[in-house]
């Protein structure tokens, strides 16, 4: 049969162009896919799949064209001679192309395990990040709470009443807050800077030693007593608690102290045992007073009734002198009685209310007219800013204020100035001070002069009862009485008594 | 290097080795195809057991290997009808025909045969294919 050719040559010559032309395209593509994914095994799967298709269509093509150009041009034998080694390339070629091609699911699962670990690593790094930032975070409000931490303490430190201390291993100061600079009186220059010892505020070497020793044995001390000696050698009573820090984080050891300044605490305890042991005092001397007081009553009523006897002899008794004698001692001696009595008085006298500027004024009136005081400037300065009331007996107010003055004469040896100040103190008690510029009590005796019969005056001119008699006095009604003195720049006695209760109370 | 070149391109007789007859030629040849069609029937099922041709890039990746298996095939009956069959000839007799003679008078066959020489219908178009193919892949997003 006979067939028109020119199909078959236009559609051989075209399609083998086409082939290259599309291959290439192809090959292209395959490229700009592998360009765009590197790392993907499967687009480079497509790119070797295409460069052989490519191989493939040039040399299938090729072979092609050349057999219609050489059929057409009458040269048939040369086309024979040539076809062996274009299909031979061309098997090659599709050879190739399908030898790579089995290769895809190969491929393909290298592909996933590169995408998996590529996931995983992905996931790993975003981990990381994460925890990085979390990190970074936590340091941050790590930091910010180390701040608060340190700043807190920085003012626990500085704010605190009591005196913290850090030593150095050699128990050198080396921190010190401002109540520690305030109560030895140092400055802190001195005391961390100088390189100044612990040791060195101790007033007693001894003292030191042990509690040194007490640290270095149990690792503290808790609440030791002891005396610390100031800056101006002034003696202060403080109680120490403190241990080791062994230092950790690369700080080294330090020894830290709290100190608390015990002095007013000691003070008022002495008061207190002061005034325990002078109530069981005045509880004893009541006793005996009442004791004495019946057979004294008994001698002076004997004494009286054979005075009166003799009288009435014309002739003078020889005892009559010795009688009088005894009458003079046993009414001196009931005096005593009687101031005893006084001091530790158990009895109800009437009580009221008492304007203590009033009380105050009398006595200052009554007293100036006397002998002893003439010679006195007598100073007043009264509560002006309402009635100054109390309550209580207002003859043993008026007995209390002519002891301190009569007291404050014989200080002033009848010659000088004595002031006395009524007020309110902030707690709304009303205060009496009686104040002189005499000379003075001395520390030795200050403690004592509140005991009865204590007494400086010459025998016979006191009895020491004075000022223990006040004391019960004020007591009784619920007050206080202090004294205060430098030797040689005069007294000031303070008398502190409560307010009286409101009207609808009593 | 240029006694390789001429053992390659002027083969002669060599005695020392195993005699290959010219039929061996088109064997190799018949068999590359073979190869080559089943590589791509590979391919197809590859594409397919992975779930691939969900993707449009990878189903037309597909339509390609099938059109070459079907070339493929082509291939394979036209070079058996021309190198290993006895039953066609063809003669060019002019510029514009051409005599494509049976071996008995089978017209049917000599149709079939004129058909199956218009392979660039099957090759072309599975290269257009893979191409298209090429082109949604590239156009996809980057995952």
């Amino acid at each position: 049969m006979i067939f028109p050719y020119t199909p078959i040559l236009v559609i051989d010559v075209l399609g083998s162009l086409g082939m290259i032309f599309v291959a290439t395209l192809s090959l292209l593509k395959a490229r700009k896919l592998r360009a765009k994914e590197p790392d993907n095994a499967i687009f480079l799967y497509l790119v070797w799949i295409c460069s052989g298709l490519t191989l493939f269509a040039l040399s299938r093509s090729f072979g092609h064209i050349l057999k219609q150009v050489l059929l057409l041009t009458s040269h048939g034998h040369t086309w024979s001679a040539i076809a062996p080694y274009s299909g031979t390339i061309n098997t090659v070629s599709f050879m190739l192309v399908g030898l790579v091609t089995l290769f895809f699911n190969q491929s393909w699962t290298i592909n996933t395990k590169i995408l998996s670990s590529r996931k995983a690593l992905e996931e790993t790094h975003a981990q990381l990040v994460s925890l990085n930032q979390t990190l970074e975070q936590k340091v941050v409000e790590r930091t910010e709470m180390l701040t608060t931490s340190e700043h807190k303490c920085r003012r626990i430190f500085e704010q605190s009443l009591d005196t913290i201390l850090v030593t150095d291993a050699h128990w050198c100061i080396r921190e010190i807050n401002p109540a520690g600079v305030a109560i030895t009186g140092y400055t802190k220059d001195t005391l961390v800077m100088g390189n100044m010892s612990m040791g060195q505020l101790f007033s007693s070497e001894q003292d030191w030693q042990r509690i040194s020793q007490l640290i270095m044995e149990n690792e503290f001390i808790l609440n030791e007593e002891t005396y610390f000696k100031g800056a101006q050698g002034n003696k202060l009573y403080v109680i120490i608690t403190g241990g080791i820090d062994y230092g950790a984080f690369g700080c080294a050891k330090t020894f830290h102290f709290i100190i608390k300044n015990i002095n007013e605490k000691k003070e008022m305890e002495e008061q207190i045992a002061q005034a325990d042991k002078l109530a069981a005092l005045g509880e004893l001397s009541a006793g005996v007073a009442h004791e004495i007081n019946n057979p004294l009553g008994i001698i002076l009523g004997y004494t009286q009734l054979m005075l009166k006897s003799e009288a009435g002899n014309k002739e003078a008794s020889p005892y009559h002198d010795d009688l009088k004698i005894i009458e003079k001692h046993v009414k001196n001696c009931k005096t005593v009685v009687s101031d005893m009595l006084a001091f530790a008085r158990k009895d109800t006298l009437e009580w009221g209310i008492i304007n203590l500027n009033q009380v105050v004024s009398d006595v200052v009136g009554f007293v100036h007219n006397h002998a002893d005081f003439r010679q006195i400037n007598m100073g007043l300065d009264l509560f002006d800013q309402g009635s100054l009331n109390v309550m209580g007996n207002e003859q043993e107010f008026r007995q209390v204020i002519i002891n301190l003055l009569i007291n404050a004469c014989h200080a002033l040896d009848k010659k000088g100035d004595i002031f006395l100040t009524t007020r309110k103190n902030r707690s709304d008690e009303a205060v009496i001070v009686v104040k002189d510029n005499g000379k003075g009590i001395s520390p030795k005796n200050i403690t004592r002069i509140f005991h009865p019969f204590f007494t400086t005056k010459p025998v016979g001119q006191g009895t020491g009862l004075g000022l223990s008699v006040s004391y019960g006095i004020i007591k009784k009604h619920g007050g206080r009485i202090r004294a205060e003195s430098e030797e040689n720049k005069g007294a000031t006695f303070t008398i502190t008594l409560p307010s009286p209760p409101d009207k609808g109370d009593y | 290097m240029t006694m390789g070149m001429m053992f390659v391109l002027i083969p002669g007789l060599a005695h020392a080795t195993q005699m290959h007859s010219t039929k061996e030629g088109i064997l190799v040849h018949q068999l590359g195809h073979l190869f080559f069609l089943v590589s791509m029937a590979i391919l197809i099922l590859t594409i397919q057991g992975k779930k691939l041709h969900m993707e449009r890039g990878w189903r037309l990746i597909q339509y390609s290997a099938l059109f070459f298996i079907l070339w493929n095939i082509d291939a394979i009956l036209v070079h058996f009808l021309d190198n290993q069959s006895s039953f066609i000839s063809t003669t060019l007799i002019s510029m514009d025909h051409i005599r494509i003679k049976t071996l008995e008078t089978h017209y049917d066959l000599s149709r079939l045969y004129y058909l199956l020489r218009l392979d660039h219908l099957l090759c072309l178009p599975a290269m257009l294919l893979l191409h298209r193919g090429l082109s949604h892949l590239l156009q996809r997003k980057t995952p």
